[in-house]
């Protein structure tokens, strides 16, 4: 039988002293690592005069099955509701538009924008990635991605190698991915710049509306290659700048975008020929190609307390449509357990070569043309913070955002009526995000 | 520069890595300074001060302290300081285990053959050499050691981790940098956290030698782990650790594979494990009433 003893760290604590003779050290610290980590967010995005509402629900869970092996997965639950800008210009009467399929259309008042209200959707998305160092210098992972929507289905992969030089203050990487996405809008995808049809019975009786000359669905791929070098530059500073290059091919318009047609000099709304719907609107056609590249540097900073990250994006593609983007965050720890971070964005872009706010009556049509205010001359800023806090549950942090964007029409749009309407008004957004992250 | 002080050091990201060889084990630095006088200074002092230990305190070495033990032959020898404050650990260490630990168990190396291992040790051997185990045979009036002719003392079981401890100790007084000192496996950090929050230590898996088993983040204090993963004697499916009962001359039945103790120094961190295996299967029972952080391998 064992006896019950005394302990002995006391006794081992004094001889350890008179042995190095030195003070009592400090306590040990030390924890086992954890395998695995979830992380989930609550995020809600809701943009001003009852336009787009997102609520995002998202959970990653990562499993590390050795220091250099880890399993992510992400499952991404969204789910958007109300309205958003169709295309057509704002007028001085009420205008009426038809549903994608040809019924559920709806009217807009004088004066005001044309929002799309039948905007409704749930996107479900996962993603998995794999990742594994090869040797004591290289690293590399590999992806899965899918999205799926009633109208849109993503699939996608991707890859990526990293490798140390220069002992260890150099990493470069090279990352590809390919995705491929099918679109089935309701009611098909419409012949670009072809007018919009009215309210009619469905002839046919197949219960799909108008579909003439219609397809009922398309696809688009989408090729990325990404190349970079991360370099340290002090024991405090970092750098990294990346290159990348994409190339989307194949069927890139908004099936469910229009453009208004108007006269020339007096902005009035140019009349349908179409029966059952009083003026014309032409479906938006972009080109089947659309190359981008862009140029991003980070540069990462650690304070005795504090970091700071600044970043900026430069890209330019083959429609004309160059950004900036500019970035800052500063991580401010108040203590041990919480910190603040600051966040500020702006980014500015020139619209596509093919923007058109207003397509005019009796021009030629173009070959290509978009009133999406995502496509035209535009500038941006978000400011924010996170507030996040550690506890031995856990780590939550809340997110608080203000986004406010404001398009800018193409030149020449504002004839006649127009020049009193807000072609491309201002839209401001909040969002919120609740994260909550724990390791077991 | 002395040859014994040499030492590689290279850049390894934010952090410079100092490594050399001592102590029959691979020893490596890590330390995140901006100061390469420094790391220049941690280097040269740690390479000279673990091969200084390992060689005043060697069985192979004609001069060392253990050598002239050796040759007293029952007579009384006054030791220096530093002999003395070991040996007065090692009293310790033996009043407190009960016996188990005792610093003239080395002696047992001439039955247990560990390193070429598939052979039981004879058992007429070991009451033979158990003739010359035991602390209370030896008389210690410090400075001044009567060690019985054909008795010897052996600092094995503790000169690495007092190493260890030696320059850590060091790099504190010199700098407030993090620093983690990792003597073939037995280590202590000093200083600061380090950038990513905690050094990343693994305990080495018994299956897979070279993969560990655990990941261990350390911010404070020491780590040792005492085991038999790497030393020990199979016979007849039956496991002989390296690591002996000093009462019997034999491994205490039914200790873990391998036990790893966080402790404020390397010394105490060290002691704890080795302790805690000389308890064979209550070792964990030991670990708990010393109100430990360990990880435990069976």
């Amino acid at each position: 039988m064992q006896l019950k003893k005394k302990p002995i760290g006391a006794t081992l604590a004094a001889a350890t002293c008179s042995l190095l003779g030195s003070l009592p050290a400090a306590p040990a610290a030390a924890q086992e690592a954890k395998d695995w980590s979830i992380d989930t967010s609550l995020l809600y995005y809701g943009e001003d005069n009852g336009r787009v509402e997102d609520v995002s629900l998202m959970a990653t869970i990562r499993r590390i099955f050795d220091e250099d092996r880890s399993l992510n997965a992400t499952l991404t639950v969204d789910s958007l509701t109300g309205a958003t800008p169709n295309g057509a210009v704002p007028a001085n009467v009420p205008q009426t538009f038809t549903g994608p399929s040809g019924g559920g259309g709806y009217t807009v008042e004088p004066g005001e924008q044309p929002l799309d209200t039948t905007f409704l959707d749930t996107r479900t998305a996962l993603s998995l990635s794999w990742q594994q160092a090869a040797g004591n210098a290289t690293r590399w992972s590999v992806g899965f991605s899918g999205s799926d929507e009633y109208d849109y289905l993503h699939l996608g992969v991707d890859a990526r190698l990293e490798r140390d030089f220069n002992m260890r203050n150099t990493t470069a990487f090279v990352g590809l991915a390919y995705g491929q996405d099918d679109i089935k809008p309701v009611g098909g995808t419409p012949i670009g710049l072809s007018p919009m049809a009215g309210e009619v019975e469905d002839e046919d009786g197949d219960d799909d509306g108008d579909d003439r000359g219609r397809e009922s669905e398309d696809s688009k791929d989408v090729a990325d290659v990404l190349i970079g070098v991360t370099q340290v530059l002090s024991r405090r500073s970092l750098l990294e700048v990346a290159y990348s290059y994409g190339q989307s091919d194949g069927y890139l318009t908004d099936p469910y975008k229009i453009l208004s047609v108007v006269d020339p000099v007096t902005g009035v709304p140019a009349a349908s020929t179409e029966e059952g719907i009083p003026y014309l609107y032409l479906y938006e056609k972009r080109p089947d190609s659309r190359t981008k590249q862009s140029l991003f540097a980070e540069w990462r900073y650690a304070l005795d307390r504090d970091s700071f990250a600044l970043n900026f994006r430069f890209m330019d593609d083959d429609w004309g449509v160059q950004s900036q983007t500019a970035e800052a965050r500063y991580r401010w720890n108040i203590n041990d357990r919480s910190y603040l971070e600051p966040h500020l964005r702006w980014y500015t872009q020139s619209a596509a070569d093919f923007y058109r706010t207003v397509l005019f009556a009796g021009d030629a049509l173009p070959e290509f043309a978009s009133a999406d205010y995502r496509l035209a001359d535009l500038d941006a800023y978000t400011i924010g913070a996170k507030y996040g806090l550690h506890t031995d549950h856990g780590e939550f942090s809340v997110r608080l955002e203000y986004y406010q964007q404001s398009p800018t029409e193409s030149p020449g749009s504002a004839v006649g009526d127009l020049a009193n309407l807000d072609l491309t008004p201002d839209m401001k957004a909040v969002i919120v995000q609740f994260g909550y992250q724990f390791d077991f | 520069m002395d040859t014994n002080s040499t030492f590689d050091l290279t850049r390894d990201k934010r952090l410079w890595r100092i490594e050399f060889s001592a102590m029959a084990s691979p020893c490596e630095i890590l330390c995140e300074t901006e100061d390469l006088d420094f790391a220049r200074a941690l280097g040269a002092y740690a390479a000279a001060e673990a091969r200084r230990i390992d060689e005043k305190f060697s069985r192979y070495k004609a001069d060392s302290v253990v050598a002239a033990m050796l040759e007293s032959r029952g007579r009384s020898i006054t030791v220096d300081d530093e002999t003395a404050k070991l040996l007065d650990y090692g009293e310790m260490l033996w009043r407190v285990s009960e016996g188990r630990f005792d610093l003239t168990s080395g002696i047992l190396r001439h039955a247990w053959q560990f390193e070429e291992a598939t052979q039981a040790p004879d058992p007429q051997r070991i009451p033979e050499l158990m003739r010359y185990v035991g602390w209370q045979r030896l008389q210690w009036a410090p400075p001044v050691l009567t060690l019985p002719a054909g008795m010897e003392v052996d600092f094995g079981g503790i000169g690495k981790e007092y190493a260890v401890d030696r320059v850590a100790d060091w790099a504190a007084r010199e700098s407030g940098d993090p620093v983690l000192v990792n003597f073939g496996g037995d280590l202590r950090c000093t200083g600061a956290a380090p950038a990513s929050g905690a050094w990343q230590v693994g305990i080495e898996s018994l299956a897979k030698p070279g993969q560990p088993a655990k990941r261990i983040e350390l911010t404070s204090g020491a780590l040792a782990t005492s085991g038999d993963a790497r030393r020990a004697i199979v016979i007849d499916g039956k496991r002989y650790g390296h690591i002996l009962d000093a009462r019997t001359g034999w491994p205490a039945p039914g200790a873990p594979r391998s036990i790893t103790v966080a402790a404020p120094t390397c010394s105490q961190a060290g002691s704890f494990s080795t302790l805690a295996m000389l308890h064979g299967a209550d070792a964990e029972a030991f670990l708990r009433a010393e109100n430990l952080r360990y990880w435990l391998l069976r």
